[in-house]
């Protein structure tokens, strides 16, 4: 206790030393939002990486291979792949140059410059800053139970106590202490992750016996996730069953593609002063992605093997039905004592760096995007800090009066709204000069209106933890009304953004081919540095 | 097929490794590719 205690107070010292060496070179609104637009590639990619893989990616993602098994290298494929190269060579390029010439300081400025149109900048940044702080709360909400549970902190303490340290680093030192403060997070992050890969892959005798290990456990797999549509871990879902649906469309469809539109990481495209820094980037972010995401859901998966081995029962077993506490136990009962140390240390760090960038891209969607973008008039670092404190102070009322089931699903609702409300008219902007501004609206309003309908009324996992559908339908959700087997009786476990993200797509394509076109100056404005 | 009994689990975990060593190769052949200079708005409102 005492141990995990000093090193906590030690990684507590170098991140405050880090946001104070943020703060003291912040002097603009650039530095506040955009980190001065001279951040050093290893920084970013690490920022970026830290930012995206979260508490919630390696203890919930972890504990869904634990239950699913390796089909989820799927989407560690998509996010070395798609959340990093495409990203980065794809978006990040283009964003940059087009943040330049447009003078962009946020994610939602950008769309709106690119359109000329202050609507979309206003809508963007409302949908970020409205929900953005209940994705935070379940991060933060994690965290405080981690903390309970490891060093016997009060929950209420620890929410408070979480909320005051990143608040004092992100409000002051913008995002250049939250970049400077992620990267050394990622540090922490990495390290664990290898020892975790090692460790387990040498108690299961090396890689080629450990996958056999798990692949001979097949039969062992239980009822209901047979029933399911389960095979095995090795082995997968049956094509077209629920648990195939849930596993393809949601999890690996769903955060794979929605990675590209999510503003916290566009954002980061805009801090590098060249294109070099991102070619950098790619490097760094295809070696740290994967050691995220890759070892959280290989070591899931092999879990199995190795509780099989050591207690005769697999994971989710020993993890009494609760896939969330797979990893606290195999960390708990198969690694050695010291590694938990390192493990909380690591969770501190995924949880940190992904509320600081939400913070902060909270609080400059509400500052810049909405209060500046209304008044017309350009802000100040105060009203930055000012948008940042509101939006720390919204995710601290949503994690105290929120129960933590319904918080957990609310994260998948900003994944979902962001990628079917901005991902075309992102892309597009970014890449033909024939969309329109009428185009880029009524694909970003459509994109949102399907997917808040989806999420409210039909996806099971949501529209059941909210209730709004029960309430006036009397079902969880309008799929379950369908004959059993059906089709229509499917949809509950199809992710919003099957639906939501092509009727976005089709919207803007359509639209923009019937409306009037921009202005040829602006168009060629947007796109002088691309070329 | 690395111990594994199907192709699909294999096939997976050998993209991630193929993903992640395209990223390694394609950041150290452009490792110092600035792009064309740019025009820069900074500071314009």
């Amino acid at each position: 206790m005492i141990s995990k205690a000093i090193a906590i107070l030690l990684y507590l010292c170098v991140v405050m030393y880090l946001g104070y060496k943020g703060w003291q070179t912040t002097k603009r609104p650039t530095d506040y939002m955009l980190a001065g637009r001279q951040m050093s590639p290893w920084v970013m990619a690490l920022s970026y990486g830290a930012t995206f893989v979260s508490t919630s990616a390696i203890v919930g993602f972890g504990g869904a291979a634990g239950l699913f098994g390796f089909p989820l290298l799927w989407l560690t494929f998509l996010t070395i792949f798609v959340g990093v190269f495409v990203a980065m060579v794809g978006f990040g390029k283009r964003t940059r140059r087009m943040g330049l010439s447009l003078n962009s300081h946020t994610f939602p400025e950008l769309l709106g410059r690119r359109y000329g149109s202050s609507f979309i900048q206003s809508f963007a940044g409302g949908i970020i800053f409205l929900f953005i702080p209940i994705y935070a709360a379940a991060v933060l909400i994690g965290i405080s139970r981690i903390l309970e549970i490891s060093l016997g902190v009060p929950y209420e303490a620890a929410l408070v106590g979480m909320t005051v340290l990143l608040a004092i680093y992100v409000i002051s030192g913008g995002l250049k202490a939250v970049m400077y403060t992620d990267a050394f997070q990622a540090l922490i992050m990495a390290l664990m992750m290898i020892i975790l890969l090692v460790g387990t892959y040498a108690m299961l005798g090396g890689v080629t016996e450990a996958h056999s290990a798990l692949a001979k456990l097949a039969p062992l797999m239980p009822e209901k996730l047979k029933l399911g549509g389960m095979e095995g871990w090795t082995q997968g879902a049956r094509f077209g069953s629920p648990l195939w649906l849930v596993i393809y469309t949601t999890i690996v469809y769903g955060v794979g593609i929605g990675v590209l539109a999510q503003p916290q990481l566009a954002v980061r495209f805009m801090t590098v002063p060249s294109d070099r820094e991102l070619n950098r980037a790619v490097l760094v972010g295809g070696i740290f992605i994967p050691l995220m995401t890759g070892v959280a859901f290989t070591v899931g998966a092999l879990s199995n093997a190795v509780f099989m081995e050591k207690f005769g029962k697999i994971s989710i077993a020993m993890a009494a039905g609760n896939m969330d506490k797979i990893i606290p136990i195999y960390i708990e009962k198969v690694m050695p004592p010291w590694f938990a140390g390192l493990f909380l240390l690591g969770m501190f760090a995924a949880a940190m760096s992904t509320l600081s960038s939400q913070y902060h891209v909270g609080g400059t969607s509400l500052s810049r995007d909405i209060w500046e973008n209304v008044r017309g008039r350009a802000g100040s670092v105060l009203s930055s800090r000012f948008g940042v404190t509101l939006t720390v102070l919204a995710a601290l009322a949503w994690a105290w009066i929120l129960p933590a089931s319904v918080i957990a699903r609310a994260t998948a609702f900003f994944f979902g709204l962001c990628a079917a409300a901005f991902l075309p008219a992102y892309c597009l902007g970014l890449y033909w000069k024939g969309m329109t501004r009428a185009g880029a609206v009524v694909s970003m309003v459509g994109g949102f209106a399907t997917s808040m309908f989806w999420l409210l009324f039909v996806h099971l996992k949501e529209s059941q933890a909210i209730g709004l559908s029960k309430a006036l339908f009397g079902m969880d959700s309008l799929a379950a009304g369908a004959a059993k087997g059906s089709s229509l009786w499917l949809m509950q476990w199809v992710d919003p953004n099957v639906v939501a993200l092509p009727i976005s797509l089709v919207l803007a394509f359509v639209v923009s081919s019937f409306t009037q076109k921009m202005e040829e100056t602006h168009v060629e404005r947007c796109f002088e540095n691309i070329g | 097929m690395l111990g594994f009994d199907t192709i699909e689990p294999a096939a997976a975990l050998w993209l991630c490794l193929a993903a992640s060593a395209w990223c390694v190769v394609y950041g150290i052949r452009n490792w110092n590719e600035s792009g064309r200079k740019q025009v820069s708005r900074d500071g314009e409102e």
